[in-house]
């Protein structure tokens, strides 16, 4: 990304010795800055850009485009090499692979609105994403420190589309499941009866519990087995269980999610339903953008002392000739610094094989870190709007099921509409985030675009006749299309080795896999410390606030 | 609720490392002052009451936690700034001279509506080192440059005295309270899982 030169030039930094070098602010990242940074461990927090957040920022429109578009151009070394700088040093030089490739982006609006109010949007480059009430992040935010720094707002409705019906309210709740006009009698005593029968195989004080060999079982099986109709297991598994795969296809779905899984994920949606009193439903989201999570966790790290250098890309590796361990990272500005452990942002890799021939240098160990662990991959798109998808409501979730758009959609798609009162969207204006796993970028692209066409529409040039309305809520009126852009992200597990990678976002609404992993990550860096122990919290557990609010409800 | 935003003021303070921004802070809420010098460790924000015109307010003032060190402060720092305090030291012609680029990194990151009027503060400190013989910006060239840039009020510090602290935050304070918020997103329904960390703290400093 091309970053307009600083006005001033950097000191140099000092010292020149850390416990760990950190390269990228990714929320990963960040996390694991503010943890060592909590156990005392002296850290140096490098990123290549002038933002923090890496793939978890959030952009304005204008640093949007060009970080999609324009093919980053970070100053790593045009030809892969390795060279021998001193007699005990080999210098490797890093490769960028940018994370996210076949941008399309489309710009509909003629006049000036967008240009002109560019900075006024916040855009997540790892949408759609937000938080479950009563999910683990918000745990981790309290216990890290990272909450004093946020502020969220509930996200208004959870919606879920079904072909031919549009978008229909996620029966969540006892309340729910009342007021719902598209279930049937039938239908809504079918899922009390399922609800209740979770709430008491949770409630330890219950007998009544689902049988042992049930649990092992497929959830779609066990769903069959308790006689729900499609249309509500397909409501269970992706609205409230949030499932990628279609689980009744064997072909594409590698993992069937088991029972027990899946009253563990209900029983998170259903507690994270009215945990926060001023929260409508089971989401959170936080104002200005999810890049206010990893600023939150780097700030935590700054109060600790962990040193924080943006715009000041790593260049090369620094390993010892003799063993092949890791010493040290080359800067863009030349200066060598030395650390015990080096985590890298997942879009470095090192050149396979290498160029030069090192002598006696084991290079078998960089060959191993050229080998990333891609895991498929996600498509993102996102739209920006006039108005919502749903009148009256400002933010909403919606989950695509599979089959749901086309007979050949084998994966769900998630989409969040954020609305201008989270401070990501001038007045007037909504964002809407769609993402999906897919084996291939046309495809996938493919999905969300029919996904975006299921609910918005396209201005037509010279003709005020739209395309005919797939909804049949006539009194809906489709909104119109203003920006758009569509785009492919690699999905890469973080790995532990002599030198660490942290994970890319990954294709979920919320955080907790990704937080798992960096927790996972951070144990194995540090098997002796505790992952932000209590003592580093500076808050007063006791809840004072005069809003009512509390955590434990 | 409505009101309950504007009892707290965001006031941030900018310069270079080393002006002296935490001891400034330390000394007008805590009344102390430490000659150790570290780059800023620990220091988050520290908070303090003040009573203006028969209404209590809570200044809530915000360190740069060291990140200003590499001009690497990101926009979630600068956001909903109510103040913004720029910090020079008397004796070092260099932090006057990035005045002007902290004032511009500001409006840029904080972009706020009316970037004409919005309440800057400049604080010359550290006036009382060797006895004023070794300042290289005389207080003409400062507050020139004060008037060029839409007569922002100036006063001249020493955070190890206390001299002029108070009454330069008693201005920071005033200014703050004066300054229109951006648009009020600050609305019922907003949520705080920390239960409350940005309304209620007491001193941030965990040292």
């Amino acid at each position: 990304m091309t970053e307009p030169q600083d006005p001033f030039s950097y000191p140099p930094i000092d010292p020149v010795n850390f416990d760990l070098i950190i390269v990228g602010t990714a929320l990963s990242e960040s996390v694991i800055a503010a943890a060592a940074s909590a156990v005392g461990k002296t850290i140096l927090h490098l990123d290549p850009n002038s933002f923090y957040g890496s793939h978890f920022a959030s952009l304005s429109l204008h640093d949007l485009t060009s970080y999609l578009t324009s093919p980053h151009s970070l100053p790593s070394a045009a030809t892969a090499a390795a060279s021998s700088d001193s007699d005990d040093i080999v210098v490797v030089d890093l490769v960028h692979q940018p994370l996210c490739t076949d941008a399309e982006t489309a710009t509909y609006d003629e006049s000036a609105f967008l240009s002109e109010n560019s900075r006024k949007f916040n855009i997540d480059l790892g949408g759609p994403r937000a938080l479950f009430c009563a999910d683990k992040t918000i745990d981790l935010l309290m216990k890290s420190g990272a909450a004093q720094y946020l502020e969220f707002k509930g996200i208004d409705e959870s919606f879920v589309y079904e072909a031919n019906a549009g978008l229909a309210n996620v029966p969540d709740s006892r309340g729910a499941i009342f007021r719902d006009k598209k279930l049937s009698l039938k239908e809504k005593n079918q899922l009390m009866r399922f609800f209740k029968l979770v709430q008491q195989h949770l409630d330890d004080t219950q007998e009544e519990k689902i049988p042992k060999e049930d649990l092992e079982i497929p959830f779609v099986s066990f769903l069959e087995k308790m006689k729900l109709p499609p249309k509500i297991k397909s409501i269970l598994l992706y609205a409230i269980a949030m499932l990628d795969y279609d689980q009744d296809n064997n072909e594409v779905c590698e993992e069937l999610l088991k029972t027990k899984d899946g009253i563990d994920c209900l029983a998170q949606y259903s507690s994270s339903v009215g945990r926060f009193p001023n929260a409508p439903g089971a989401l959170l989201y936080p104002i200005y953008g999810e890049g206010e999570l990893p600023q939150a966790f780097c700030r935590r790290a700054a109060v600790k002392g962990c040193i924080y250098v943006l715009r000041m890309p790593v260049v090369s590796l620094l390993m010892d000739k003799v063993t092949g361990s890791y010493k040290g990272v080359r800067l863009a500005s030349g200066q060598d610094l030395y650390s015990h452990q080096l985590i890298l942002d997942p879009s470095f890799t090192i050149p396979s094989p290498l160029s030069l021939s090192l002598g006696d240098f084991p290079s078998e160990r960089l060959q191993m870190l050229s080998q990333r662990d891609i895991k498929g991959m996600v498509a993102r798109g996102i739209c920006i709007t006039r108005s919502s998808i749903k009148p009256d409501v400002s933010s909403c979730s919606v989950v695509y099921p599979p089959r749901s758009l086309y007979p050949e959609q084998v994966t769900s798609i998630k989409a969040l509409q954020i609305g201008s009162n989270l401070a990501v969207c001038p007045a007037g204006t909504f964002i809407l985030y769609l993402s999906t796993l897919c084996n291939d970028a046309d495809e996938g692209k493919k999905l969300l675009k029919a996904a975006m066409n299921a609910l918005l529409t396209l201005p037509v040039s010279g003709n005020s006749e739209s395309i005919p309305s797939v909804q049949s809520d006539s009194e809906d009126i489709k909104p119109i299309v203003l920006w758009s852009a569509f785009y492919i992200q690699k999905l890469i597990m973080s790995k532990f080795e002599f030198i660490s990678s942290t994970p890319t976002p990954d294709g979920n609404l919320n955080y907790n896999a990704l937080l798992d992993a960096t927790e996972k990550l951070f144990n194995q860096m540090y098997p002796n410390e505790e992952f932000f122990p209590k003592a580093t919290s500076p808050e007063d557990p006791t809840d004072e606030d005069d809003n009512g609010l509390t955590l434990d409800s | 609720m409505a009101s309950r935003r504007r009892m707290l003021l965001k006031v941030i303070i900018l310069g270079d490392s080393g002006v002296g921004k935490t001891s400034l802070m330390n000394q007008y809420v805590n009344r102390k002052f430490s000659n150790q010098y570290k780059a800023t460790i620990g220091a988050d924000f520290l908070t303090k009451e003040v009573q203006f015109e028969d209404r209590l307010f809570t200044l809530q003032i915000w360190d740069t936690a060291g990140q200003e060190r590499f001009q690497s402060l990101g926009v979630a720092f600068y956001r909903g700034a109510d103040c913004c305090v720029l910090v020079y030291d008397v004796n070092v012609m260099k932090s006057f001279d990035n005045l002007n680029h902290w004032r511009e990194e500001f409006l840029i990151q904080a972009s706020p509506s009316d970037p004409e009027n919005f309440p800057f503060v400049v604080l010359g400190n550290k006036i009382d080192v060797d006895g004023g013989n070794s300042r290289v910006i005389s207080e003409k060239k400062a507050k020139a440059w004060c008037a060029s840039k839409g007569n922002i009020p100036y006063f001249e510090t020493s955070a190890k005295e206390g001299f002029n602290v108070e009454a330069a935050f008693q201005c920071i304070a005033k200014n703050a309270l004066k300054n229109e918020p951006e648009e009020e997103m600050y609305l019922p329904d907003t949520i705080d899982v920390g239960g409350g960390g940005r309304q209620q703290r007491s001193t941030g400093c965990e040292c």
